[in-house]
This record gives C-alpha cells, structure tokens and sequence, in this order.
C-alpha cells in the first residue's frame, strides 16, 4: 500500500518526463523543418504549413475543449467536497466513500481519447507518444483517486488557451512550446477563488478501516506464571544501575526553558544553595555546636578575669564584639579570649603599677594557669 | 455516621434543623480535628511549582537566544551555532579552569561549592588514595578512574573487591570511554550521536582495563559476570558475551534479570533466521524462570526489540501482541519505549497499513508519563512519522500532538534532531491535508520560527501548496520567511515562488504587484549581491531572470526591468537557458509605452540571439506603435532583416 502510495507520490514527476522526452522529440523535428522552410519560400511549402496549423489547430481546440470539462468536473467535485466542518469521522468516512464513487464515474476511455489527441497535437510519433503516456497514466492507475491525482497534475502542467485566435499565427513550435514549456497559466475564475480552497484531490486518501487491535488480549506466551511472588531480579549491579539511573535523567534534561528551570538544574548540580534557604547550609561543622556557645562567652573570663577594673571591663567589650562576629568558629573566640590572658600576664608588672589589677586577683590569674597547666 | 450529619448540616436550614437536634451530639463527640501529614518536600519542589506556570510562548525565542534581541536566531543552522557557541564559552571557560587551576584556589565560598572547584589532574605519579577511586567512580570519570586504578596496583595498595567491581561496572557500563560530560546540556540536546546506525556495529574494546580487571578477579562473582555480559551486549561483542553466558552456566554461576535482558536484546546478532532467533529467545526466558529469576520493564523491551527487526513480520506480530498480554499478566506495564517497538514492528515501510496506532494512543492518551527506557524517547518522533507516512491522518497526528504537550510528557520529545524530525512530519502532514488557511493560520504562523523552522522541502512543499491554492497573499511573509530562515539562495524555492507569482495574475492586487515586484528585485539584487565569497550562491537561470523581468514589467517599473534586461543581454555566455519569450515581448510593450525604441531594439536583438523566431513580429509591433525613424529603423532592420516593406 505504501508503495503504491510512494509512486502515486512522484507520478507528476514522471509524467512531466514523459513530456520532456516527447518535447525533445518534437522540438528537435521542429528545427528541421523551420530550418527547412526557412530555406526556401516554396508555395506548396506554404500551403502544407497552412493545413498543417489547421489540423494540429483542430485537434488542440478539441484536446482543450477536454481539458477544460475535466477541469470543470474537477472544481465541481471539489467544491461539493470543501464544506469546513469539524471532523467527524463517520461523515468523513462517508465523504471519502461518495468521493471514490464519483471518480470512478471517469471512465478509461476517456484516458485514452484524451492521450489520443495530446499525441496527435504534439506530432511526431504519434502512436509511441500515446502509448507513452497511456503506460504512465495506467501503470498506476489502480486506484481511481490516484487517476484522479494524475489527471490534475497533468492538466496543471499545461497551458489551457481559451482563445483559439491566439493559436493561428502561431507556428507550430510555438504551439508545443506553448503546451508544453509554459507553466500553468489554468484558468481561474475570480469566482472559484473567492471560495475556500479544498485539497482533498490533492493528497492521495486511502481507504483505511481503523480495526480495533486489542493490546492485551492476546493469548499470553506461557512462560512464566503471575502467582509467583518469591522471585527476585538477582544480584544486583549497584554502579550499573546508579549510572543508567542517571542517563536516563539526563535523557529528560533539556536546555532550560525558563529560569525556573534554570535554577532546578544549577540546584541539581549543586552550584546554588537548595530551598528553602538556610544561611546555615551546608554548615555541618556549626551544626554541632550550640549558638549560646557563640554568644555568651563571659564563662571564659569567670577563672582568671579580675571581677572589676578597667582590665574586666576591657574583656567584657571584647566578649560582646566575639559574640556578633559570624564568621568565627566557636574554637576561634575562645582562642582569642585566651589570648589576652596570657598577654596581660605578660604585662602583669606593669599592670600592677599602674593599679589595674588588685593584689585580690593575683592569685586568680595564677591560680587559673596552673590549672590550665596541669 | 459523621458524614452523614455534615452533609445534611450544609444543606437547607430547615431540613437540616430537624435533624441537627439528633445528630449534633453525636456529631460533635466523633468531630476530631485532623491534621494532615507534612509533606516533605525536595529542594527543588518550589522551584518546579513556579516553574509549572510559565508556559512556553511560541511567539518567543527559546529562553536560551533572548539574551540580546538583536541577536536572536531564527533560521535552524542559527539557532545551532548561537547555542553551541554559548557551549563552546562554557567548555572554553572549563579550560581556563583546568589549565590554571592555581588561579582558582580561592575559596568565595563556604561551604566550598565542589561544581566550582578545578578537577583534580591524575597521572601515573600522582599520589593517590583508595578513597580517590570511590570518589572517581562515583562521578563517572572513566578515563581517570582507570589511571588511578593501576597506580594503586602499582604500589600494591589493596583495593577492595567491592570497589573493584564498582569500577568493572563503569568500564563496562561506558566501554572505557568518557562520555559528554553532564555539565554540557546543549551539547547533549545538539548532537546527533551515531544515530540509528550504532546498534549494528561493534564497538567493544577488546581487551581493554575492563577485561582485565575481569580476568585478574578471584574468584569470579556472579556481579562480576553480570556486569561483563552486559558490557559486551551492549557494545556489541556477542562472540565474547555468550562464550561468557555458558562459562556462567557451566560453573553454575547465576545472572541477573538484566543480564538475561542484554541477551534478548541481541538474539539478532547471534543467530540467523527468525525461527531460531526466536527459540533462543523462547530459551533464555526458561531459563529465567527456571532460575527463579523475575522479568521487568527490561525484559518486556528486549523482546520487543529483538521481535521488531527479527524477520517475518506476521509471526513477529502474533508475538508482540502475547509478549504484552504476557506481562500485562505480570503486572508490568509497558513504557513508550515499548509502544515505540511495537509500532516499529506493526508499521513497516513495505508492510500492510496496520491501525495498531490508534490503539496505543487510546491507550496513552490524556497521562503523563515518566522516563522508563532510554529508547522512551524515540517514542513520539516514530509515531509522528507513522502518522504521515504510514496512515497519513491528521486528526491521529493531532492526538499525538496533544498527547505530547500533556504534563511534563515535552521531556520525552529527545533531542533537538528528534524534535526537528517530528514537527516536519507533523508540519508536513498538516499542509498537505489542512486547507491552506487554517494551516497558515494555525499551524504556520503559530510554530514557525521559534518551534520550528521548515527545512526546504517542507518550505518547498508549503509554497507548493500557496501556489495550488493561487493564495497570493502569503507570498510576501513567506518570501520574508525563506530570507530569515537563510533559504533565499535555493534554487528551487526561489523558482517556486517566482513561478506562483507570475502565475497568478488573475489574483493580484495592486499592492501585491507592488510587493511582487518588489521581492523579485530582491531575488535579483541578492544573486548580483551574493556573488563574492559564498559558498551557496543563487544561479539565476534565464528563466528565472525571465520572471523576474514579468513580475518588474506589470509593477511598470521600467527602470529595474531594463536592469534585469541589460544583465541578460550582457550575460549571454555565463547565464544557463533563456527567459520565455512573453517575458520579452512584455518588455517591448513597456517600451513602446515609455517610447524608449532603442531599449526595445536591443530586446528585440536579444530575441533574435536567442533564436526566438517572434522576433519578427515584436519589431513590427515596435515599429507600428511607435513610428520609428529613420536611424532606428536602420538598426531594428540590421537585427531582423526587411521584414516592415510586407506589413
């Protein structure tokens, strides 16, 4: 069906070949003889030219006269097919049957008159050229909606003069020509156009009757049975499985269409952070630790701190600005407050000369480091 | 009993009065408050949620092109070379990073973003860990893997077995090789892998780490046998993978579901007709079930596929249709992937027209479904193409259109070739069988260009249509089209449409032949324009210059026709075929009714040169009209001899 439905595809092409052999053939007796006449202004030359042109005029009238009442049969079908109506497939069904009737109304005689006079008006060969065209147009003249296909086809490669003047000072090289070379000038009427345009001659439609094919109705093949339940797939193939686990994702990752997409795929990627937005993601050293950790951190002062005095007060300040800061770990602010001990250790003399540290809280100061030594 | 109460309770007030008396006191002792459970929710499920009201716009570019209006891209090659460019900045970008990784040290933030960070460069000096390996395997670096591996063995660090099999497993999951690396999506969407063909060949590498990996392992785990059997079907290497599969069997070693799977798949390549095939096949699922082994989704898609090209379709059908029935008994549920063989198998090109299509699309219609199979993709371009090719329905393609664009169903479509291949079809289907202006209206101007952009034929075939229908009035747009689309330049559209417009005289308007003329100086001022440098150029032919020349002559443009003439007079040699003669005597009228003789005594000239025996005639015409003089009749007499004493 396909096949025939390929060819039926093509067939334009193949009958313009035909032409263009034909035309080959004709055009090439065409310039001997006007090379011939040209030669000579021979009377009798004349005269056979005159009825030449009267005969091949005849014929052409009668082929156009053909031409054009298949033509018209053609618009009348079609206009009688292109009402726009919202599919429904039985009427569509119907149409289609009502259209294969009607195109089977062409009778194949007509084929062959008609190839019969296109022959006769090209000249030449006569006999060959019809039976050039009868062979293309009935090799696939199976179905009669493809007949019908090929006819318009055909008829829309030709010039169709309405005027019968216009053929008479013509030689006939011109005539072919004018069959033959010049791309459809089909006549339509400004009336047809105005109507809307229907294709149904246009595409090959076959007859498919849609059989209901039950998918699943079928006698199973037997192999295995359905109550079994203690079967398992084997062992299993971990990385195997992640990897075409993941291909198949990424069968379904396409370039991102909005930037919503756009972030899903960064956040898949792990290049942005994950919703809901935590300013603590990812931070899983920080989880461990406890935020009163981070802020109150006087604890650290209570074993060596003087309790009052300039040097308590200092510490104090420093305690509270550790507390605000973020970025430092918890480890960090109490080696920071730890430091200072040992500084105003260091400075310890001085201190005590200057009154900022009371005898009172000496022995803190060192009683703590002793502590912390051992 | 609470239920009933509710509902009375919402309706009427007197009804409900009657009743609520009674009920109330039961009502409001059963009445619990119920909670609902949390939903968790991923990190992406915001996302997805806003994401799921932006719909696509088809007036718009994809997202990827509006970066800059102007450089929007229309024609498909564009749209090709703007995102492989942004890719290839991307790649270039990846490139810096790993040439100067010592550049990239900073660390913006914290917790470090691993995606950011240079990769690791591993050579055989390179001092590396076993936890190195793990990390490697996990992120599908093959080729490094492999390189770490073997130092690792060289300085005869142990490697645990499970670890060692996880590597075997990506040797012989990606055959040694590197694939695109995940990061580059356009690249994945653009490229045309050895399509279609690479299931024939074999592309094993015989020999490679993953074979000796596997040869060295002591002793042989079923894991491992599983995992080189399926690596060899997958590349092809069937010689290999059944000598393994009966060495398995010998030593009673027992396979897996999938590995059996790789097996069907590939029934075709080890035996030769269908008979046989189809017993090993018939075979290898005993042997399943005799090893207590339970098929899936796998399963059911390896025997469909090896029954799509098997051989004598008719048996092949009666087959598919018991392998579905088969394990729709097992409660396994086809993917598109099976539906996509089962087509393959129903609608051969040289078969019977099969309607199995409509069946499955009554199956599938109005879900959404889910990636399953890798070949799920292949899925909605074939039965685009069955639709046109094999049963030619458009109300079918329809379905299958909506189908497609049903949830999230437009993640299947594959790649951009697939997508591509299905709106031609699809597009090719509707402009043969819609009217023309529905199809314009709806299908044309709705997908066309930021959907999809028609290839030439499919150009060629719309325009064919245009000209069928005598439906002058698209001819504009769709010359603007075939520019945009960088079409301009062939040959056969550009005789389409030249051909439609000068045809169609009866149908133009005067601001048609305005727009008429206009387009085919285009065409022409294009071909003298193009002819540096390009490698496609359009080739006037006389005959299309012969056209032009019509379309110049109606708009009476009188300047740009004696253009078009001139290059035609001048050009004898270089231009193929000559104009038809009406375009030439056309061109005389306009001169005798510009009365410029001497353009018309050249055109005549032209005539005589190209042999056109009306020549005669045309000068005759001229010299009647126009009452030449003495100097001009002097030179027409030259051209065509003494033909004015006779008329």
């Amino acid at each position: 069906m396909s096949r025939i439905y390929l060819i039926t595809w093509h067939l334009p092409n193949n009958i313009k070949n035909t032409f263009h052999n034909v035309r080959h053939r004709t055009l090439q007796k065409v310039s001997l003889c006007t090379s011939s006449s040209s030669s000579s202004d021979d009377d009798t030359k004349l005269q056979k030219k005159v009825e030449e042109k009267k005969k091949s005029k005849e014929a052409l009238d009668k082929l156009n006269k053909l031409l054009l009442t298949m033509t018209e049969d053609d618009v009348s079908s079609k206009t009688k097919l292109n009402l726009a109506q919202p599919t429904n497939k039985r009427q569509k069904k119907l149409r289609e049957k009502q259209d294969f009737k009607e195109s089977k109304a062409t009778p194949t005689e007509t084929l062959v008159n008609a190839a019969n006079n296109v022959a006769e008006s090209i000249g030449g060969d006569v006999k060959q050229t019809q039976s050039e065209l009868l062979m293309k147009l009935l090799n696939v003249a199976n179905g009669d909606a493809t007949v019908n296909t090929n006819l318009k086809d055909l008829v829309k490669g030709m010039k169709i003069d309405q005027e019968s003047a216009q053929g008479a000072g013509l030689s006939k090289a011109q005539q072919v020509r004018q069959i033959l070379q010049e791309q459809s000038k089909a006549p339509r009427r400004k009336g047809d156009m105005a109507k809307p345009r229907s294709k149904s001659a246009k595409s090959p439609k076959r007859d498919v009757v849609v059989e209901k094919i039950s998918l699943f109705g079928s006698e199973p093949l037997g192999i295995f049975s359905p109550n079994q339940n203690d079967l398992t797939e084997g062992v299993v193939n971990k990385t195997w499985n992640h990897l075409y686990d993941k291909d198949l994702k990424l069968a379904v990752t396409h370039p991102p269409s909005n930037y919503f997409q756009q972030m899903i795929l960064w956040t898949e990627q792990k290049k942005i952070w994950k919703f809901p937005i935590d300013n603590e993601q990812g931070l899983e050293e920080e989880k461990k630790v406890y935020f009163t950790d981070h802020v109150f951190l006087e604890k650290h002062l209570e074993p060596w701190c003087p309790l009052k005095g300039p040097i308590r007060h200092f510490m104090e300040l420093v305690c509270v600005g550790l507390s605000k800061n973020p970025y430092l770990t918890v480890e960090a602010k109490k080696e920071h407050v730890l430091w200072f001990r040992e500084y105003f250790k260091d400075k310890l003399e001085l201190l005590q000369e200057t009154g900022a540290i009371q005898e009172t809280d000496l022995g803190k100061l060192h009683a703590d480091q002793k502590q912390s030594e051992h | 009993m609470m239920n009933i109460s509710k509902t009375l309770l919402r309706r009427g007030l007197p009804q409900a009065n009657i009743t609520s008396n009674i009920l109330l006191s039961t009502a409001t002792i059963d009445d619990k408050i119920e909670i609902p459970k949390r939903i968790p929710r991923g990190p992406t499920d915001i996302l997805r949620a806003l994401e799921s009201t932006v719909g696509r716009d088809p007036t718009a570019a994809h997202y990827k092109y509006h970066d800059d209006p102007y450089l929007i891209p229309l024609s498909s090659s564009g749209k090709r070379i703007f995102a492989m460019a942004q890719e290839a900045g991307r790649k270039a970008a990846h490139w810096v990073r790993q040439e100067h990784a010592d550049l990239f040290q900073h660390r913006e933030a914290d917790p470090v973003i691993e995606a950011f960070v240079p990769p690791m460069v591993y050579t055989e000096e390179s001092e590396v860990a076993v936890a190195d390996l793990e990390k490697l395997i996990e992120m599908r670096q093959v080729v490094d893997s492999a390189v770490v591996y073997r130092v690792l063995k060289e300085k005869n660090v142990e490697v645990a077995q499970e670890l060692e099999q996880g590597l075997l497993e990506l040797l012989c999951y990606q055959n040694c090789e590197d694939g695109v690396s995940e990061e580059f999506v356009e690249e994945r969407w653009f490229r045309q892998a050895s399509k279609g063909k690479e299931f024939v060949k074999k592309t094993w590498k015989d020999g490679d780490l993953a074979e000796q990996i596997f040869s060295k392992m002591t002793p042989k785990t079923p894991e491992s046998y599983c995992a080189i059997i399926q690596g060899m079907s997958k590349y092809r290497q069937m010689d290999s993978a059944v000598q393994l599969f009966e060495e398995a069997q010998k030593s009673n070693i027992p396979l897996n579901t999938n590995t059996y799977n790789s097996l069907i798949q590939s029934v075709n390549m080890i035996k030769e007709n269908f008979d046989m095939r189809w017993s090993l096949l018939a075979d290898f699922l005993t042997q399943m079930k005799n090893s207590n082994l339970k098929p899936n989704l796998g399963t059911l898609n390896a025997i469909l596929y090896a029954l799509s090209f098997m051989g004598n379709p008719k048996r092949a059908k009666e087959y598919v249709l018991q392998t579905l029935a088969e394990f729709k008994n097992l409660g396994i549920e086809p993917s598109l992937g099976s539906w996509y063989y089962v087509i393959l198998t129903f609608c051969k090109e040289r078969g019977p027209v099969s309607t199995i299509l409509h069946d499955i699309i009554n199956h599938l219609e109005d879900k959404e479904h889910q990636i399953r199979d890798l070949k799920d993709t292949h899925f909605f371009v074939t039965a685009m193409e069955m639709a046109r090719h094999h049963l030619n329905d458009v109300a079918l393609a329809r379905r299958i259109d909506k189908l497609l664009n049903y949830g999230d169903n437009y993640n299947l479509i594959g790649d951009s070739y697939k997508e591509s291949v299905y709106f031609r079809h699809y597009f090719a289907l509707l402009c043969d069988n819609l009217p023309l202006e529905e199809f314009m209206n709806d299908v044309y101007f709705k997908l066309v260009p930021h959907i999809y952009v028609p290839e030439v034929g499919i150009m060629a075939e719309v325009l064919n249509q245009v000209d069928v229908n005598g439906a002058v009035e698209y001819i504009p747009k769709l010359w603007s089209d075939l520019i945009v689309f960088d079409q301009s330049h062939r040959e056969n559209l550009v005789d389409c449409i030249l051909n439609t417009m000068v045809n169609n005289e009866q149908l133009v308007t005067p601001e048609l032949t305005e727009s008429f003329a206009k387009i085919a100086w285009d065409i022409y001022s294009r071909s003298i324009n193009e002819e540096e440098g390009r490698v496609h150029r359009l080739n006037l032919t006389g005959d299309l210059l012969g056209k032009i020349l019509i379309l110049l002559v109606r708009q009476k443009d009188f300047e740009k026709a004696c253009k078009v003439m001139d290059r035609l007079d001048k050009n004898q040699q270089t231009i193929a075929g000559v104009p038809k003669i009406e375009a030439l005597a056309l061109f005389v009228d306009l001169c005798i009714e510009e009365k410029v003789p001497s353009r018309g005594i050249d055109c005549i000239q032209y005539c005589t040169d190209c042999g056109f025996p009306e020549a005669n005639s045309l000068a005759v015409r001229l010299h009647k009209e126009l009452n030449l003089d003495e100097v001009f009749l002097e030179r027409l007499t030259k051209v065509v001899g003494d033909v004015f004493s006779t008329s």
